[in-house]
């Protein structure tokens, strides 16, 4: 079972990344030339935003301070940054939405699976939220794929490496030791 | 924040942001001359101020949206009603669309101007930003919306009426959490050094890119001579967090200039 401290340090490397994700498709956004792209990734920014922001609460209760984050590894966020150097639409697309969104979606059920519903329901609120938020997200990049036929790539090979990646990740957490008293 | 040399362009001798990316699809202008300006109420020039009305909340979109890149460590809550501002901006680009599409245009069928992002690209703080970008540029918008909306409606289009106060409400927003933040920084020092440095900057790119004796619009108007007076929207200013003694500025200004242009 996880401890206390445990689940903070995920929920705080969580918010992490959402903190980046919502930097890097606000970096997007100037930068996309399709107008509609450019509104969805604008649209999304306030969504991870917000996702952000619900788990930054919930690390204050976790023993951590408010709004709290905690670098993820190294090779995570290797991964992250490599997601921020692509440039090509249809790529950027279907790397965040087909990539990552459908990588941390795993991640939360791995996360729900091992703990406790009851002792830890604020934290299982929170992602079973965002990942029906994200599931909204994913299917509204799919609309305008469907609507705009050219945002879809040509070839699945850097969704399917990215994920190959991810996979290979055994965790994103730097879990610090754990010290014996409680509450420390 | 430095800005790279690469990503500027000069336009009349003034120093901007270079473009953010746009389709093929569209020409760009830089400066009014570039761009139509006809305000009748003909389906082309309404088509015309829409589209342009497109751009601009998307350029808004891409402001916010930079200052969240630009800016990382800003307070946490400061960022998220930015990242709100770019959905809400977002949003405001979709319904100017479907409102051109609605009277028969299409993205792109018009030129536009990048002219908010090329200036407040510029600048490099963000209480400098904040200044220029929603208190100024915003701020104006929540005067010249209410008049463009009451234009319309006296007009007999009341959904273009209907959408403008619809965005309205939300920029009265965008401008009150700015207000609160740019008071929360005036009593910062180095702060208001950098709120005066972004206010004399956009205030010499303004009159630097002022029309000029000749300049028309592509659609012919005669620029320099174009009537810009706006009546103070008192309500909504008010409710943006302007202090009775700043919208009483703001009226003062405002008479001053129209007694000037009446000479």
């Amino acid at each position: 079972m996880l401890s206390v401290r445990e689940r903070g340090e995920t929920v705080a490397t969580l918010r992490w990344i959402h903190v980046r994700l919502m930097e890097t498709i606000a970096s997007w956004v100037p930068t996309t030339p399709e107008m509609e792209v450019k509104l969805l990734f604008g649209a999304h920014v306030w969504d991870l935003a917000q996702h952000a922001d619900a788990l930054g609460k919930r690390t204050f209760e976790l023993r951590l301070p408010l709004q709290h984050s905690l670098e993820p590894t190294d090779p995570y966020k290797q991964l992250l940054a490599s997601l921020a150097q692509v440039k090509d639409t249809a790529e950027r697309v279907a790397s965040f939405y087909d990539g990552v969104l459908v990588a941390l979606a795993a991640r939360y059920r791995n996360y729900l699976e091992r703990t406790d519903r009851l002792l830890d329901a604020p934290t299982v609120r929170i992602l079973e939220h965002i990942g029906a938020e994200q599931a909204r997200m994913i299917r509204e990049s799919q609309e305008l794929r469907a609507e705009l036929p050219a945002l879809v790539l040509s070839h699945s090979e850097p969704v399917g490496r990215f994920l190959d990646r991810e996979r290979l990740l055994d965790t994103f957490v730097v879990h610090k030791p754990e010290h014996a008293t409680v509450g420390a | 924040m430095p800005i790279d040399p690469a990503e500027t362009i000069v336009v009349r001798g003034v120093t901007l942001r270079r473009d953010p990316a746009r389709e093929s699809c569209f020409v760009i202008g830089h400066h009014e001359t570039e761009v139509q300006a006809l305000r009748d109420y003909s389906v082309l020039a309404v088509r015309s101020m829409l589209h342009r009305e497109y751009n601009n909340e998307t350029q808004n979109a891409e402001i916010a949206a930079q200052m969240l890149v630009d800016f990382p460590d800003a307070p946490w809550e400061l960022r998220m009603q930015l990242a709100r501002q770019c959905w809400d901006e977002t949003r405001h680009a979709r319904m100017f669309l479907r409102r051109v599409q609605e009277l028969g245009g299409r993205k792109g069928e018009s030129p536009i101007k990048n002219g908010d992002w090329g200036l407040v690209g510029m600048i490099e703080t963000l209480p400098g930003r904040l200044l220029v970008q929603h208190r100024l540029i915003e701020g104006g918008v929540i005067d010249s919306f209410r008049q463009v909306a009451r234009g319309f409606r006296e007009s007999g289009d009341a959904r273009t009426a209907d959408m403008l106060d619809v965005i309205l409400a939300d920029e009265i927003q965008h401008v009150r959490f700015a207000n609160q933040w740019l008071r929360h920084y005036s009593h910062e020092p180095r702060a208001v050094m950098q709120m005066a440095a972004a206010l004399n900057f956009a205030a010499g790119v303004m009159r630097a890119l002022q029309p000029k004796s000749g300049d028309r619009s592509l659609d012919g108007v005669d620029l320099p001579k174009e009537d810009h007076g706006i009546a103070i929207n008192i309500d909504d200013r008010r409710r943006a967090g302007f202090t009775q003694a700043e919208i009483a500025d703001l009226i003062q200004r405002d008479a001053s200039e129209s007694e000037l242009a009446e000479g």
